[in-house]
């Protein structure tokens, strides 16, 4: 068997959904539990073919549902378990991921969207935002993380199993078809090379010792009887979230002063965003990119600072307003505009977003609103 | 007639599309076939059009052809089972799988046909492939196998070194396994800066990228 | 010289040694199975001496109101989904002894998915799935071992087998899609003795690392039932043989059926 999978740097080539199976291999994780569908399956051909390598587990299970709740019995087995989906499949994980949000359960899913609602396409879309944010019955305490770049799907896969083990949220890598099956350079890395301690993980179920005579029985349930004990549970669970959103959240953003458009937008799209923002600011026009790397929780704070002094958001996305929905959310009662762009399940060129900014630029230096 | 397998992107359509219109720019009559059937979304569907114009015949379903692609349409076209019996040059674009080279079985005559080449791609740049041992590996779970196509690249940061570094690899694996490498390829501008020969002395063909364009 | 008195007043039920004290009374309706099939796989694990390896996993239904029953790690699931948690985590951890504790709609309706996806894999799990003909916890619904003619709040006039189907045979369907380690019974309440054998030879077949094991349990439910207590035992021992038979399906090493 071999030994550190990746040792030292490496630049190398490859499809988003290998560089997943390689972040969870670098990240130490111990099993995978999954179910095929379009287009995320490669994580799973990949993983599959690394577990006799490096020692590593795998399942795969009869459906979506048993593989959120499989890589819950995993979690709580003390092992690191992550699953992949996308698509109905992603609907489905909403049952588990529900359970595991109100038993603060530290699984970790891989997301790669496609277009929606219903089998639609395999290819691609970013119509999962609410699905993955706030998909469960519950407060959608989760974590989130929107890549753009397969570095990125390299180092979130990597910093979702710690910010999963060390605050107990499930964590999702929210990708897309298009950065799934797209191919492109990145370095990999061993983490340790990096400075980045990998956080350990520790049973739930079955520690050493017998229950009730060397130690307390541990005994998990997410049923409870009075409106009272719920309420208990949520507003420690809640608390505990917002005590830590501020040092999880995370963001990207570049001339943001003085600007009075701001385009904003996440994920695969936020390269055609950065793009069009760098294009437009060549020609010296004060437009600003902003692009929050966390959906989950919302870096919200920022977001209202600059919707206070911006006059319009120019908001891309491939979906209907799910992405928007949450930065109004976050942005209530603050001044600037939400101008969409919308292209539901279909991706978005930085032509598409320049020619929309200067509209919106040329409509207002006349006075016009659009 | 020559049949183009290798590891799952390790460029065996950008290779395949690239040799069926060198052939037909030497006035030849060329075939190229899409037998991709794991997880078909990058291959010749979408640039058929621009193939047929440049005088390469395309078998292949268009995207707007099947059904819901992905997820209900990965089917054989029946013409394709016949490729290896049509007139003049057949170049076949294998898609990947565990078992590699065995989607040839559903040719007819794949087997027994004696002018058929299967040549793998290869791209050191890829952690599965980066190494000797795993190239010496990966062909032999392949075999059988007449030769090798060293496709070293990092997309858009590629450059002769890299290409370079991996032809050595690509050659230490060609020589424990027996085979020729037949060609380096590389993108034009990369190709005009390596020469015509690599360091291994392996013929450098240059490719014109196609791909990006055929993505779903 | 002992009082008498006081060694009455002081006389404690027999529990098993792997039952936590503290939450007893147990929440169980007077006349419910789920006591003795507890007590029987309480006193399983006790006679093995497997308290420190076990996690048992509890569905919803009147089977969730044993979470916290047993000194054993527990787990209580979604409906349907006790199986695949306990699956997920004895394919992490191996040495533990999974339990899965489930009612009929848990095992066969919402999770029959995962009861045949499990059973035809072969996971070294042990599930006990108690037989009480309804969906109890809910109010009394069919169930799909609800039998021909029986009322239930959602077969009003007496189920109807030309419409729904004839009762679910559970053990029947595990034996037949399971390979050669697996061992599948089918006890009953009416005999707590066998009940508690053919779960000891579940957890033994779990241990010896041979394959699936099930064992469904026939059992009462008196308050859906609406039955007094020789009617109760009567619908046990009576009506549900005829739809379900007792006794061992599946054995390893042993062929041929019962």
């Amino acid at each position: 068997m071999a030994g550190k999978p990746i040792e030292g740097e490496k630049r190398v080539f490859m499809t988003g959904n290998e560089v997943v199976a390689y972040g969870a291999l670098a990240a130490e994780a111990d099993i995978m539990y999954g179910y095929p569908i379009t287009p995320q399956n490669e994580i799973m051909h990949y993983w599959t073919r690394m577990v006799p390598k490096y020692g590593k587990r795998f399942l795969q299970t009869e459906d979506e549902l048993s593989a959120g709740f499989t890589t819950i019995g995993g979690v709580m087995a003390g092992k690191k378990a992550f699953t992949a989906t996308a698509g109905p499949g992603n609907v489905l994980m909403q049952e588990p991921m529900s359970m595991a949000e109100a038993m603060r359960l530290p699984t970790v899913s891989i997301v790669q969207q496609r277009g929606g609602p219903s089998t639609a396409t395999v290819i691609y879309s970013q119509q999962e935002v609410i699905l993955t944010t706030m998909g469960g019955n519950g407060e959608g305490l989760r974590v989130v993380y929107s890549t753009a770049t397969h570095q990125e799907l390299f180092d979130y896969t990597i910093k979702a199993f710690n910010t999963a083990w060390k605050y107990r949220f499930p964590t999702f890598v929210l990708g897309d078809g298009y950065q799934a099956k797209m191919r492109e350079s990145l370095t990999l890395y061993d983490p340790a090379g990096r400075g980045i301690e990998l956080v350990p993980p520790q049973p739930l179920l079955g520690a050493p010792g017998v229950p009730g005579v060397d130690r307390p029985p541990a005994q998990y349930r997410n049923t409870y009887s009075m409106e009272e004990e719920l309420a208990e549970v949520l507003a420690k669970n809640i608390a505990d979230y917002e005590a830590v959103s501020g040092e999880i959240s995370e963001w990207e953003e570049s001339g943001t002063e003085g600007a009075d458009l701001v385009i904003v937008a996440h994920g695969v799209v936020s390269r055609a965003a950065k793009l069009a923002a760098r294009e437009l600011r060549g020609e010296g026009i004060r437009i600003g990119y902003f692009r929050p790397v966390t959906l989950r929780p919302l870096p919200a704070a920022r977001i209202r600072e600059l919707a206070a002094r911006a006059g319009s958001f120019l908001v891309v996305e491939s979906s209907y307003g799910q992405f928007t929905r949450l930065l109004k959310e976050a942005a209530y009662g603050a001044a600037a505009r939400m101008i969409p762009l919308f292209k539901p399940g279909v991706g978005v060129t930085a032509e598409e977003i320049v020619a929309r900014a200067r509209e919106l630029l040329s409509w207002s230096m006349r006075g016009q609103s659009s | 007639m020559e049949a183009y397998v290798g590891e799952y992107a390790a460029g065996k359509s950008e290779v395949a599309v690239n040799r069926a219109l060198d052939l037909a720019g030497e006035g030849r009559l060329v075939t190229l076939v899409d037998l991709d059937i794991v997880e078909p979304c990058y291959t010749l569907r979408p640039i058929k059009h621009l193939l047929e114009e440049r005088g390469v015949c395309v078998l292949a379903w268009e995207t707007r052809q099947t059904v819901g692609l992905g997820e209900a349409g990965t089917v054989l076209r029946a013409d394709a089972r016949w490729a290896l019996r049509r007139e003049g040059d057949v170049v076949l674009d294998i898609g990947y799988g565990v078992e590699g080279s065995k989607t040839l079985d559903l040719l007819e005559g794949a087997r027994t046909e004696e002018n058929l080449r299967v040549l793998a791609v290869l791209n050191v740049s890829r952690p599965m492939t980066a190494t000797v041992e795993d190239l010496v590996e990966h062909v032999r779970g392949m075999m059988p196998v007449h030769g090798l196509v060293n496709n070293t690249h990092l997309g858009d940061e590629t450059t002769p070194e890299v290409v370079q570094a991996g032809a050595g690899v690509v050659e230490g694996a060609a020589r424990l396994l027996g085979l020729p490498v037949v060609a380096t390829t590389a993108v034009a501008e990369v190709a005009a800066r390596l020469g015509p020969r690599d360091a291994c002395g392996h013929p450098v063909r240059a490719l014109t990228r196609f791909m990006p364009r055929a993505f779903w | 010289m002992v009082d008498e008195g006081a060694k009455l007043v002081n006389i404690q039920p027999v529990m098993p040694k792997c039952w936590r004290a503290d939450t007893k009374p147990h929440r169980f309706c007077p006349g419910c199975g789920h006591g003795l099939v507890l007590k029987a796989l309480g006193e399983a694990v006790d006679d093995l001496d497997i308290a420190g390896r076990v996690v048992f996993g509890a569905d919803i239904g009147c089977s969730l109101l044993a979470w916290d029953l047993f000194n054993l790690d527990s787990v209580q699931t979604h409906h349907g989904r006790t199986v695949p948690v306990i699956t997920g985590l004895k394919r992490a951890n191996p040495d533990l002894i999974g339990i899965c504790y489930m009612g009929d709609g848990g095992g066969y309706a919402i999770g029959a998915q995962h009861l045949v996806g499990s059973a035809a894999r072969g996971e070294k799990i042990t599930v006990i799935l108690v037989n009480n003909t309804q969906y109890g916890m809910t109010g009394g619904q069919m169930a799909p071992t609800t039998m021909p003619g029986q009322k239930t709040e959602t077969s009003p006039f007496g189920r109807d087998p030309a419409t729904t189907g004839a009762p679910m045979q559970g053990p029947e369907m595990v034996a037949s899609i399971t390979g050669e380690g697996a061992y599948v019974a089918r006890g009953t309440v009416f005999n707590v003795r066998q009940l508690k054998g053919f779960i000891k030879k579940a957890l033994a077949n779990q241990m010896a690392g041979r394959g699936y094991s099930f064992v469904e349990a026939l059992s009462l439910c008196p308050t859906n039932w609406r039955t007094d207590a020789a009617a109760t035992w009567n619908m046990v021992n009576e009506v549900m043989p005829r739809y379900f038979k007792v006794g061992e399906l599946k054995v390893p090493g042993e062929t041929g059926g019962r």
